[in-house]
């Protein structure tokens, strides 16, 4: 299959009795466990609901999926590896290309292990520019998934409803970072610029505004009979799936558990600001749902009170690592929530130039390895609102 | 509730641990990790899935004595990461599966085989998972040998205490001495 022709199964194929399918190694192998007269239903890599590019392998019984196997790799880059081959300096623009909707937590998470490997004190002004932008990332990211996740159900609008607030906020981080997508303002020891009284004043209405909106999305879609309808007591994803998958960020917390890094492991300024940690109310796709959406309003607070607090000072540290820089030896394993969940860095080095061994910890690749049993004895359809309630980015399972 | 680490220390000690180690939570992420022998993996695991602990990954990584397989835990109902590891052969590497006792072991096993030519015991489908499956050449985070640390540099052993004999004999430290190597800071 490497560099040539990708010759997947027919996309939807009877199986009369084993062995009479064609297809490329992992449809012959998933097709070798299915039963006579069922349907093998070949989802993606490149479909409007597989976010990205994930594959989805379906045996079909009726509409009913009774075996689910995603296929990953086509968004493999093998970012662990040039992890291997990159300075530590070099390779923070490869975080942003991990989770291109929530970049600046997997900045933070790399940044962060080294820092705390080598002892690096950040100034506190950087410590709030952190929070800012991570959170009003964080905001960006739930606001593309609702909106890509009604899509999913058949609602087109709101996407674009979405689109609008996240130009907004990539109007605001694009003066911290200089970028809109794949952002990396984090340096070893504070960030790479000030915010200036523009950005702080596009905040300021920003925040209002976004309250507002977040009412007519109440009535225009959380309360949608038809959405209601597709996720009340769709895909129930309880306490012990998440605990046996690894589950983390709003799949467990719409589980019930009040588990989050920003409290659990508590770093940079986020002990000095106030935010509850939303729960449940049911474990169900439209739990996900309302998780999220009240995260939003979180993560506002958090941003309203960051700006009110933020003090002055530098945002660097002085004598700040430059790009020959070394990690000293030694094992460092730091996590942060990111929008999907618990993302983890685990950082070890044998006091070369560049990391021995880097490990990134995707909470995405987690929550999504539990789809198969979440989506069991589903009608396809559910299963496709399911997929969507996790919330994916492709780039990041895949890494 | 709170966490006690010497709890899990103890309980490694009675499953044979090879070496128990502390570690500086706030450089290194973790309170307590052990090296255990393969074949306790999955009953450490089995405890630690009924003291509702989550497997957040496997890491695994190659060093001169081996590859070392990091397991990462924490507890669902408080901050508690803690880690075993596993070392196996570089020439037969083969670690058991934690599929049963975790399901999502499934995948980061065959993740790790993916990348370091790993076979894990029991995976109920071990076939690639993020690389393609006619992928060729060694497995892509292997090292050269030149290239290999030994496990003391990493500083993958804390302040650890080392009960097996071979296992110090291994890594260059006796039986019972407390390593200060990554202690430097």
């Amino acid at each position: 299959m490497l560099g040539g022709p990708i010759n997947f199964v027919n996309p939807l194929s009877v199986l009369e009795s084993p062995g009479t399918l064609t297809g490329d190694f992992y449809a012959l192998n998933f097709e070798k466990k299915a039963k006579s007269g069922r349907v093998i239903l070949n989802l993606g890599p490149q479909h409007p609901s597989t976010h990205g590019v994930l594959r989805v392998l379906c045996e079909l019984d009726g509409e009913y999926v009774d075996r689910a196997e995603p296929v990953l790799g086509y968004l493999h880059r093998m970012h662990e590896k040039m992890g291997e081959v990159k300075t530590p300096w070099q390779y923070i623009p490869n975080l942003g290309r991990v989770d291109y909707l929530h970049p600046l937590a997997w900045n933070w998470a790399y940044v962060g292990a080294a820092e705390r490997l080598a002892g690096l004190e950040v100034p506190e002004r950087a410590e709030y520019l952190r929070v800012i932008g991570c959170e009003l990332n964080r905001i960006a990211s739930h606001l593309l998934w609702w909106g890509a996740f009604v899509m999913d159900l058949g609602g087109f609008t709101p996407i674009l409803y979405a689109f609008e607030e996240r130009e907004k906020i990539n109007d605001i981080l694009q003066i911290i970072t200089g970028s809109r997508l794949t952002m990396a303002n984090f340096r070893f020891g504070g960030v790479c610029a000030d915010g200036d009284e523009r950005f702080f004043r596009l905040i300021r209405e920003f925040i209002p505004y976004l309250r507002e909106r977040l009412k007519m999305y109440q009535g225009l879609v959380t309360d949608n009979i038809i959405l209601r309808r597709r996720l009340e007591g769709i895909g129930p994803i309880d306490v012990d799936m998440c605990q046996r998958y690894g589950a983390t960020g709003p799949i467990l917390r719409a589980a019930g558990l009040p588990r989050d890094t920003r409290r659990d492991y508590p770093y940079s300024v986020y002990p000095k600001l106030e935010f509850p940690i939303p729960t449940g109310p049911i474990n169900d796709c439209f739990g996900r749902y309302l998780v999220r959406l009240r995260e939003i309003e979180t993560s506002l607070a958090i941003v309203e009170q960051a700006i009110n607090q933020i003090p002055d000072g530098p945002v660097i540290m002085d004598k700040a690592p430059k790009a020959t820089w070394k990690l000293p030896a030694g094992e460092s394993y730091w996590a942060v929530e990111g929008a999907r969940g618990q993302i983890a860095v685990h950082l070890l080095s044998d006091g070369g130039k560049n990391p021995y061994r880097l490990k990134l910890r995707a909470p995405g690749f987690s929550n999504l390895s539990l789809f198969a049993e979440a989506a069991q004895g589903t009608l396809l359809a559910d299963a496709i609102a399911i997929l969507g309630s996790l919330d994916l980015v492709i780039p990041e399972v895949d890494r | 509730m709170t966490f006690d680490p010497e709890k899990w220390l103890t309980s490694w000690r009675q499953a044979g641990a090879w070496s128990l180690s502390r570690h500086d939570p706030a450089k290194e992420g973790l309170r307590v990790s052990a090296f255990l022998p393969p074949q306790a993996l999955v009953r450490c695991a089995q405890e630690l899935r009924a003291a509702r602990y989550s497997l957040l990954d496997i890491s695994t990584l190659e060093a001169r004595e081996g590859l070392v397989v990091t397991y990462h835990f924490d507890s669902l109902d408080e901050p508690a990461r803690l880690a075993f590891r596993a070392l196996v052969s570089r020439k037969k590497p083969v670690a058991p599966s934690l599929y049963e006792v975790f399901q999502g072991a499934e995948w980061h096993e065959r993740e790790s085989a993916d990348f370091f030519g790993l076979i894990f015991e029991g995976n109920p489908n071990p076939i690639p998972l993020l690389l393609p499956d006619d992928l060729p050449g060694p497995p892509p985070l292997r090292k050269k040998e030149a290239d290999l640390a030994p496990l003391a540099k990493l500083g993958l052993l804390g302040q650890a205490e080392i009960l097996d004999p071979d296992f110090g004999d291994l890594i260059g430290q006796p039986v019972g001495s407390g390593h200060q190597g990554s202690q430097a800071c």
